[in-house]
């Protein structure tokens, strides 16, 4: 039975959100590791029994969902920035700068990497960096067909996606990428003018170097 | 008597050969030693810890990769070449490399220290190398070197890591990412 101070908001969608908010306020200020349905249930001002009744995978469901919403709003911001750029640089810089400047002054991830950097670790690198790279070029590609074919399309935003992971992981002091000036050089320089040479016909290139052997 | 050099590489192939049987977390000191056939005292005079003996089995296992991937590339005679010769020769090794595959999937946060640590160092290994390479080339116009052989480190890290759209053992798509979306805006047309 939800109590009185739950009854003026009952909604399962209504309860949902709460106890996403509540988690992702928790993990904010202490992390995954330690996180119980008590601190998410005080957080949200709900009872265990609501969060079970809303979430029944418990708290790894929790965090899925919450990861997942946060992701949504990170791709809404994206897409309302990338979808007022006039033309392919243009929405290359965007790309790059809005979403550094998102990630970079998002709190939760902010802990994460101070705090339990191998949360975030295993979604950077060779873990699961595929499911990350082909939700962020899927996210991405639709954008850039306006002005390349739809397989370029794919693989230009994945280009994009992959040079903000670098930078995000591995920075360099001498290039901010927030900077939009810093970027749109760059940009130019490797990647626009990457992606408007003439590809070549795959036909083309059908032989290979002789690969030395590798004992395995 | 094996001489000291010779001693610790058979601990660390010994830690090696143990942690591919059983996992890095379920791998003791006691393992690594009785397997080297060494004491456990020997064993801490060259390593004082386990911490110690893991961290020097990553960095001896990632300097093996490294120079067998720089061995790989050595018939390279163009910057094209080595990035092509270079993800193809990465992309296999790690695709058969049973001990980091096995901690990829039982314990990938283990990676994450070491990563984090030579991360940089490696990004910046591989545009030292690269460098002589973009030297000899004939750039486009305003290119600088030193940038073009770091974003080329970062994206071949990021390929070998991840392969994401491009079938990497087919050859022909090496050489479309290579010299087109890679190069296509840093050599000259």
């Amino acid at each position: 039975m939800p109590t009185v101070t739950e009854a003026h908001e009952t909604t399962a969608a209504g309860n949902r959100m709460r106890i996403i908010d509540a988690a992702l306020a928790c993990v904010t200020r202490s992390g995954t590791r330690k996180l119980t349905i008590d601190d998410i249930a005080s957080q949200a001002g709900v009872s265990r029994a609501t969060i079970y009744r809303t979430f029944d995978g418990g708290r790894d469901a929790i965090l899925g969902a919450t990861v997942e919403t946060e992701v949504a709003r990170f791709f809404s911001t994206m897409a309302a920035a990338m979808g007022r750029a006039h033309d392919l640089s243009e929405l290359i810089v965007t790309m790059i700068t809005v979403s550094a400047t998102y990630l970079s002054n998002h709190q939760t991830l902010a802990f994460l990497r101070a705090h339990e950097p191998e949360t975030v670790f295993t979604h950077l690198t060779f873990g699961r960096i595929d499911t990350t790279l082909d939700a962020a070029t899927s996210f991405a590609a639709p954008f850039f067909v306006q002005w390349l074919e739809p397989e370029e399309a794919s693989r230009a935003a994945e280009l994009v996606v992959r040079i903000v992971v670098s930078h995000l992981t591995d920075p360099d002091p001498a290039f901010d990428l927030q900077d939009a000036a810093a970027v749109t050089s760059f940009v130019d320089t490797f990647v626009v003018a990457a992606l408007v040479a003439p590809m070549a016909p795959r036909s083309r290139s059908t032989s290979t170097k002789q690969q030395k052997g590798r004992s395995s | 008597m094996a001489s000291e050099p010779e001693q610790r590489e058979i601990i660390l192939q010994a830690t090696y050969a143990c942690i591919a049987r059983w996992g890095v977390k379920r791998t003791s000191l006691e393992d690594a030693a009785s397997e080297a056939g060494v004491s456990r005292a020997t064993l801490y005079r060259y390593f004082g810890s386990r911490e110690q003996l893991m961290n020097a089995v990553v960095a001896w296992e990632y300097r093996r990769f490294f120079e067998q991937l720089i061995d790989d590339v050595s018939d390279a005679s163009s910057l094209a070449e080595v990035m092509e010769l270079g993800l193809q020769s990465a992309r296999k090794a790690i695709a058969e490399h049973e001990v980091l595959q096995m901690v990829l999937q039982t314990e990938p946060a283990l990676l994450e220290p070491t990563f984090s640590a030579v991360g940089s160092t490696t990004r910046d290994r591989v545009a030292q190398f690269l460098l002589p390479y973009v030297l000899a080339a004939t750039l486009a116009p305003g290119r600088d070197p030193e940038a073009v052989a770091d974003y080329l480190a970062r994206m071949f890290l990021s390929y070998m890591g991840a392969p994401g759209r491009w079938d990497l053992a087919e050859s022909d798509q090496v050489k479309s990412l290579v010299e087109y979306e890679l190069l296509g805006g840093i050599l000259a047309s």
